[in-house]
């Protein structure tokens, strides 16, 4: 299967943190990877790196087989990036939101009402995409941010905690969204410390600690490997056997 | 005692570290300010005191009103003009004010029942009080002549004591100098009319450097804050247009304010003032002959080193945003800003900037904004090295500004500086842990 994502070697040295530290994974057509760890383990920075928010020290990363570092532009016209608790223009409506990052992702007005409508349809915010994005609650705004990260149905789309803020129902709602979107073709890269949420929505995951990416496989491979019931008792032993060696 | 929690919550909440620092550098801004006028004021004070006079009558009755001014405890120094050209003797003496007592003065008041005629040269070089505090010496040697002209009359020849009688006892011919020009006008009148503009000019200015860097400020630091910013820098699209929209955007909207404060700036001139010149004598037609009053072209170059200031204001704030933390951090941010604009601002109202020591004045030359506060004072008093140095500077700085802006725009510095005030203090690399 192709790969959409080769991330080759990727280190962030920050004045006196390594926040990344040789990272390198693969993530195909249609996969949806999670890269998970606790707060502070280097999941924002591999993702910021990824998504060509900050340049790296070291490595390099492909995307769709453009360079982050050499071709940044291009990398960008392939991903779409979702931040963690992430706020959208309070001034414009939901509506008006999508249209101007329709905007900004093509200047054909056709293509342009053809994500709008993508992004109407998934959100499910019916008439309130009319109201100010300031009377919206998290969860709504969450489901609009997520919408237009989705819309333009990019090759690659970075997910930093996807559901944050939302509850129960509207988050497994968002699981199923991005789960039909993967089996449609396009891939993930999902950043969460929900161990569980991942195990039900990713198709491998890469345990990442201090910067390191300790361990990339499928769900159920890990759990058999660690004897684990769920994922966060992988993580545990993955971070515990790293520790003492 | 729940009170008192609450009480010591809400005080910790609102002192803090950067509030103590804003209060200590607003006290030592005060103070320097306070201490440089003080110095200022001393020696206007002192230059107060000095009357230059031309003696051309040397009369012992003249002699008489400089010795009654030395009493007063004025230096009167005396000088000799070779020529009938006294605007040119007073510039070639390098003199500011000074009076001219004609030949035959004392011959007119004592023997020919002729009111005496004295003539007042004083130039106008600048809209700061300064400029009014400086004359005060001639002005009073004015008085001083005229009371000495008014007892004289009453007292040796009338043998009157009521002062009251005589209403005028010497016609002062007052001759104001601007530049290369001069106008039978006063000085005190004109320069009351000139010092209108000199004082509504730096409000605007002020309110639109402090209204463009809160602008851009609360842009940037929002959208840091609110991660609207990594979405937009994560779609195809450039770093510098986003920056540029953003400048763009936040200019046009203070030019426009600019515009409108402008045009309310004119009616006010206009107006109030206007009315009251055009109502005295032809006061309107000798402000317009000296100068005094800006020209279509001076309002473009005044516009011109506005916008250049906004322009500053704005890549500075773009840098200053970039360092908020939070939106509390972003609040503070405004202070450099704030204290840069202040201290022309205060200064150039009292003080003409040229006058102070060379170091103050090279400090005080420094702050880009100070260009802007003294731009009417150059342009009406065509001080033009000053205008278009202070505008090749201006040029200089937002070069510099726009270079470091773009500098953290297009790095990983967007995201990762800001200011911190706490423990560890300095700046720290935020999102670094992650």
């Amino acid at each position: 299967m192709i790969n959409v994502l080769e991330v080759r070697q990727l280190s962030k040295k920050y004045t006196k943190v390594l926040a990344a530290d040789k990272v390198s994974f693969d993530v195909k057509k249609g996969e949806i990877f999670a890269l998970i760890g606790p707060n502070g383990a280097g999941k924002t920075t591999t993702i910021r790196m990824i998504a060509t928010l900050i340049t790296p020290t070291e490595g390099d990363a492909l995307v769709n087989g453009f360079s982050i570092i050499k071709d940044s532009a291009k990398v960008r016209e392939n991903i779409t990036y979702l931040p963690d608790e992430a706020g959208a223009y309070k001034t414009m409506t939901g509506k008006g939101y999508l249209e101007f990052m329709a905007g900004i992702f093509t200047t054909d007005a056709i293509i342009a009402k053809e994500y709008i409508a993508f992004a109407t349809e998934i959100c499910g915010l019916g008439d309130r995409l009319k109201d100010k994005i300031s009377s919206y609650s998290r969860g709504m705004i969450r489901k609009l941010l997520l919408s237009r990260a989705v819309m333009t149905k990019p090759a690659l789309a970075i997910l930093d905690e996807p559901t944050s803020g939302l509850d129960i129902i509207n988050a497994l709602e968002i699981r199923k969204m991005i789960k039909t979107l993967a089996s449609q073709g396009m891939s993930f890269l999902i950043s969460s410390h929900n161990m569980l949420e991942i195990e039900y929505v990713s198709d491998r995951v890469g345990i990442i600690s201090k910067g390191k990416l300790l361990i990339v496989g499928n769900t159920q491979e890990l759990k058999e490997k660690y004897n684990a019931v769920n994922l966060e008792e992988v993580f545990e032993r993955v971070v515990t056997d790293h520790e003492v060696l | 005692m729940k009170f008192f929690n609450l009480f010591k919550k809400e005080v910790r909440e609102l002192l803090t570290i950067q509030t103590i620092m804003t209060m200590l550098i607003s006290l030592l801004a005060f103070y320097s300010i306070g201490n440089l006028m003080g110095g200022v004021v001393d020696d206007l004070e002192e230059k107060a005191t000095e009357i230059t006079i031309c003696d051309f009558d040397n009369t012992e009755f003249t002699q008489g009103i400089m010795d009654t001014m030395r009493a007063a405890k004025a230096t009167v120094k005396t000088v000799e003009l070779k020529s009938d050209d006294y605007v040119a003797e007073l510039k070639e003496l390098g003199l500011t004010e000074l009076i001219v007592i004609p030949e035959g003065f004392t011959d007119m008041i004592m023997n020919q029942n002729k009111l005496g005629e004295i003539q007042y040269f004083s130039t106008l070089d600048t809209l700061s009080t300064s400029g009014t505090i400086s004359k005060a010496g001639s002005l009073a040697g004015v008085e001083i002549i005229q009371d000495a002209v008014k007892k004289t009359l009453l007292l040796e020849k009338y043998n009157c004591a009521d002062e009251r009688l005589l209403e005028t006892s010497v016609i002062v011919n007052e001759t104001t100098i601007v530049g290369d020009k001069s106008a039978q006008a006063s000085a005190t009148e004109l320069s009351g009319y000139a010092t209108m503009q000199g004082i509504f000019v730096p409000i605007v200015i002020f309110i639109l450097i402090l209204y463009a860097s809160q602008m851009i400020i609360s842009a940037i630091s929002t959208e840091k804050i609110d991660k609207t910013l990594e979405t937009l820098l994560s779609a195809p699209v450039s770093r510098i247009s986003v920056l540029s929209a953003k400048m763009l955007a936040a200019a046009v909207v203070a030019a426009l304010n600019a515009i409108v404060y402008m045009f309310g700036f004119r009616y006010f001139m206009d107006g109030m003032v206007g009315g009251t010149v055009e109502g005295s004598s032809d006061l309107g037609a000798i402000i317009a002959e000296l100068g005094l009053k800006l020209q279509s072209t001076d309002y473009i170059f005044l516009g011109i080193q506005m916008f250049l200031t906004i322009l500053i204001a704005l890549s500075a704030s773009l840098i200053l945003g970039a360092l908020a933390k939070d939106v509390k951090s972003a609040q503070s941010l405004i202070m450099p800003i704030m204290f840069l604009a202040m201290i022309p601002y205060m200064l150039t109202m009292f003080v003409d900037i040229a006058t102070l020591s060379p170091v103050v004045r090279t400090v005080i030359y420094a702050i880009p904004f100070t260009h802007t506060f003294t731009a009417i004072d150059n342009i009406i008093f065509a001080k033009d090295a000053l205008f278009w140095g202070g505008v090749a500077y201006q040029l200089v700085v937002l070069c510099l500004c726009m270079y470091f802006a773009v500098r953290i725009f297009t790095s990983d510095k967007i995201f990762t500086i800001s200011l911190s005030f706490g423990k560890k203090g300095k700046k720290r690399n935020a999102g670094a842990a992650e």
